[in-house]
């Protein structure tokens, strides 16, 4: 399908040359990016599905942007100001608009970016959409009054999980083996932080100007719409964004000498809880590192693995065994998570994994074992493709990582290019004990 | 007796039984939902049984989820669940086991390339399950370990939710968690499982549906192989009636926590299949629809006080699924209205519970607004376009219409919900909704002092982090504090939270103090 080139006809921008994409590209449609000379990123993939629109908004800071003390949880706390209206369209008229859509007001954040999403039907509602988010992001309009409720309200969100104990893991985990890189706290940050929030009043215009700008912020639209008509909305309404021109320095991380270990006790009884975690790299489209990294983990710790059939089959010691290996801007961690039955087990869990962890620096996986994974990963995301919300969501995640639509399909290039000589040598290079970090979690006694 | 009626005219008529409102299957064979998109590279397939825990024998609670895992998780009789597991990775397949009160799904999709390789897994975990011992152990412990830590331990808004069944449906089949209870399940034993399996997975429980790019004999070759399975049906359940409470009757779980979870509701007498219906979603969508702004609770209790998270209210049993939307397949005979308070601050709850029931008199008295009236269903008749964006979603909202007596339930919606009066709303909501007869289920740290200030109707003003609210907020606020409950002290139940799920019904053990 070859898409026209008449936004080339669009002068006020920068236009990319459209790019089509390959009919056997795990990513099979159709997109045209586009840079507005505020630095505003536009990436649109017009579909045949009925009547839906699905309109993000991709603000490329996330937790990752918190570089100051005392601001874990900044990132996600905008998202909530995000909501607050302006001037012209007070938070009261932007939720009745919203509501005579018929959708929801909508966002999440993440390490590295915050989305904002809107999914609609009808495309007659497409201008009135890109005006109103073109309003609230150029014009946010919020009192400290407001602020403060608001803050009242992520404390909220803290309570609604605070009896989750995995949570409470995963906190310790990047705590612990994180020592300067903001990925030392997690996107909801450090309840300590969050109550200090109702007096950030000054710092939240700052956070604003720096990252709610144009040059940090791409918009992806998928759905049933029309390409021209969508980037003439775009540029109207969106034209007198200021970029900020801030450069973030996100410290970096300094190579772990040492093996680490923390232990968590929960006050009443719950499964105990192991994660062992290595220090690995950003996520990359041309360097194999990370590439590698994530087929190992499948290989050694998914479903399929030798190890899950031995720990949770066989000896039945563990319920569950999983890796996490997130994609991210910067370097982040790979860990293996096991929910173990016993916790006298705990130890003879941990020495199991880092055996299996040992093997592959050994031994070279067979080539059908690699295959089977590769296969895995490509039908995973056909899966999740099958509709304009489920194309938005894994386009928005890659281009937060790349500003590149196309990063997907260089990604799983790069999949198939990977041999098990390679899985050997990246498992030889991240598979070090002294960046090991290895968190416990334990319960009350049973009543 | 009508409904006996009902049936024998639908039989003269020859109209198929399956269009019944509301209803089990009535015939012996097999029913299929097909939804054919040619264009579609995946395909989704969904067996539903229409049998759930309610189907569970008394003494054997959860009998039905252990069966039905068994199936999705423990392996045919040719292959272990390992190998179906290593068959299923490279085409990134499963089969997703959801059970509700009256049904079970078992569903996947997979792309059309491994359409074949995928079907005959499917059929031959479905049709030949293994039932091997050792899977047996292994999903008997898993279930035993979600009643005994997790649920009373690590989830506690899920935990105030199956309170609050417990609480309205004493001795009724829906009156206990899926998975049954922890000397239920102990007491399970494989051989109960493999019969349960036999008298329930038969041809009339069944019925499959398929949606996406699947070739055109496809249909009739599943048909065809899940015939080998007995006709038949299990006779329809008969269900109690409902139960609805006197006063203000309390359950506080007792824990070791810094924040308070609060559910409570009451059975109502309709489901999708009622006219009504209709008239009271516009009302349950305006006072709490899930997790968006619309909801007034939301507005009053988060937005204006930001006292927690989200505070939502429901017309009938809601499941979330992709996203915030309504889960499919988890159709009942009876539903219950229910309002959610998300888990708040311990030295706020006696505040914010009073300000919730005190927001449901107001509905009750007063009607919803003209202009939020028609708001909500503009909203609503947006907003359900989009339930059904995925093959699966397509496919769980056609089964569910045809449980509930439509042809489409969402076009049906959408048609008749521009259409409804405000005086239907209000009428509706004085109809089925009430403030002063309350099923409310909470957890939180001693309890003991919250059913003191409870029954004394203490007043409690509600403390601010940072005082910053408007005169009008505050004013509001002195009158909540003061909002008068009538509660009887026998009417709340303090009982320690890990004595939950042990066996069926609410545990009677009054506590005093947390140790």
């Amino acid at each position: 399908m070859v898409k026209s080139t008449s936004a080339a006809l669009i002068v006020f921008m920068f236009l990319l040359s459209p790019i089509f994409s390959n009919s056997s590209d795990v990513f099979p449609y159709d997109y045209k990016i586009e840079q507005f000379e505020n630095g505003l990123t536009l990436v649109s993939i017009p579909l045949n599905n009925p009547d839906v629109i699905s309109y993000y908004t991709i603000v490329r800071s996330g937790s990752r942007n918190e570089i100051e003390p005392g601001k874990s949880g900044f990132a996600h706390f905008f998202e909530h100001m995000m909501f607050k209206g302006t001037k012209t369209i007070p938070q009261k008229k932007y939720n009745k608009f919203l509501t005579e859509l018929g959708t929801g007001t909508n966002g999440y954040t993440s390490d590295d970016y915050t989305c904002y999403f809107l999914v609609f039907a009808g495309q007659e509602n497409l201008e009135k959409v890109v005006k109103t988010e073109a309003d609230r992001f150029i014009n946010l309009h919020y009192t400290e009054e407001m602020l403060k409720t608001e803050a009242a309200v992520i404390e909220g969100e803290y309570y609604s999980n605070v009896s989750n104990p995995g949570r409470r893991l995963y906190e310790t985990l990047r705590h612990t083996a994180f020592e300067k890189h903001p990925y030392k706290h997690t996107t909801l940050g450090y309840l300590k932080d969050i109550q200090d929030m109702p007096t950030q009043y000054e710092y939240s215009k700052l956070y604003q100007k720096r990252f709610y700008a144009p040059d940090n912020t791409i918009i992806l639209v998928t759905g049933d719409f029309n390409h021209q008509e969508l980037a003439g909305f775009i540029k109207n309404y969106y034209g007198n964004w200021e970029p900020s021109h801030y450069e973030l320095k996100t410290p970096e991380e300094p190579p772990q000498k040492t093996a680490k270990r923390a232990h968590h006790h929960w006050p009443v009884p719950t499964t105990p809880r192991l994660a062992i975690a290595f220090h690995g790299p950003e996520f990359s489209v041309e360097k194999i590192d990370k590439a590698a990294l994530d087929l190992i983990a499948e290989v050694g710790f998914s479903q399929s693995s030798s190890l899950y059939q031995r720990l949770i089959m066989e000896e039945q010691k563990c319920f569950s065994l999983y890796p996490d290996f997130p994609d991210r801007r910067d370097p982040h961690l790979l860990i293996i998570n096991a929910l173990v039955k016993q916790e006298e087990d705990i130890s003879y869990v941990e020495e199991e994994i880092f055996k299996e962890l040992e093997h592959y620096k050994n031994e070279l996986i067979p080539e059908d074992q690699l295959e089977d994974v590769k296969s895995n990963l490509k039908y995973s995301l056909a899966r999740q493709l099958g509709n304009t919300e489920g194309i938005a969501d894994i386009l928005s995640f890659y281009i937060n990582l790349t500003a590149d639509p196309n990063s997907i399909n260089k990604l799983f290039d790069l999949y198939q290019k990977i041999t098990s000589q390679n899985i050997k040598e990246m498992a030889q290079k991240y598979f070090i004990k002294t960046s090991s970090t290895v968190v416990t979690l334990t319960g009350g006694e049973e009543k | 007796m009508k409904k006996l009626y009902k049936i024998i005219l639908l039989f003269i008529l020859g109209i198929s039984f399956t269009n019944i409102n509301c209803g089990k299957k009535t015939i012996d064979n097999i029913s299929t939902e097909l939804l054919p998109l040619e264009e579609n590279p995946m395909v989704c397939i969904k067996v539903v049984l229409n049998i759930g825990s309610a189907d569970d024998p008394a003494g054997k609670e959860g009998l039905s989820a252990l069966t039905f895992t068994m199936l999705s998780d423990g392996g045919s009789e040719h292959l272990t669940y390992h190998e179906i597991s290593q068959k299923f990775y490279p085409m990134a397949a499963y089969i997703d086991m959801r059970i509700d009160k009256e049904m079970t799904v078992f569903s996947g999709t997979i792309h059309k390339d491994n359409l074949d390789k995928y079907y005959s897994l499917l059929k031959d975990i479905l049709l030949n399950p293994g039932f091997r011992e050792e899977d047996f152990i292994r999903i008997k412990t898993n279930h035993l370990n979600f009643l005994q830590r997790t649920l009373v331990n690590n989830m506690d808004e899920t935990f105030g939710k199956e309170i609050l069944n417990l609480m309205m449906y004493q001795e009724h089949p829906y009156g206990h968690t899926e998975l049954g209870t922890v000397q239920s399940v102990k007491r399970l034993t494989l051989d109960d499982v493999k019969n349960h399996y036999e008298n329930h997975f038969v041809q009339g429980n069944l019925t499959i549906g398929i949606a996406g790019g699947y070739p055109s004999d496809f249909p009739k070759k599943v048909l065809s192989d899940f015939s080998i399975l007995p006709k038949g049906r299990t006779p329809e359940l008969t269900l109690p009636d409902q139960q609805m409470p006197e006063g203000l009757n309390i359950v506080i779980a007792d824990k070791n926590t810094p924040a308070t979870a609060i559910s409570m509701g009451f059975p109502i007498p309709i489901t999708r299949s009622d006219p009504d219906f209709f008239a009271l979603w516009i009302a349950g969508s305006h006072f709490g629809e899930h997790r968006q702004h619309l909801s007034h609770l939301f507005q009053k209790i988060r937005e204006e006080r930001g006292q927690n998270y989200g505070d939502y209210a429901y017309i009938e049993h809601f499941t979330e699924g992709r996203g915030k939307f309504p889960a499919t397949n988890i159709c009942r005979q009876q539903q219950y209205f229910s309002i959610w308070i998300r888990p708040l601050i311990n030295s706020n709850r006696h505040f914010v519970l009073r300000q919730a029931i005190r927001e449901l008199k107001k509905l009750i008295e007063e009607g919803i607004p003209e202009e939020r009236f028609e708001l909500t269903k503009k909203y609503l008749v947006n907003y359900t376009k989009l339930y059904t964006q995925t093959l699966s979603e397509k496919l769980g909202w056609q089964i569910d219409s045809k449980y509930y007596g439509y042809k489409n339930f969402l076009e049906e919606a959408r048609n008749r919900i521009p259409k409804i009066k405000l005086e239907e709303v209000n009428s509706a909501i004085k109809k089925y909704l009430n403030y002063k007869n309350l099923y409310i289920a909470i957890v939180t740290d001693e309890a003991y002092l919250f059913k003191e200030n409870l029954i004394s109707n203490t007043p409690s003003p509600i403390n601010y982090s940072t005082p910053n609210m408007s005169e009008e907020i505050l004013r509001e606020d002195l009158v909540i504090q003061e909002f008068p409950l009538d509660i009887r002290p026998e009417n709340v139940t303090t009982t320690q939270a890990y004595l939950f799920f042990k066996e069926t019904g609410i545990p009677s053990k009054n506590t005093t103090k947390v140790n």
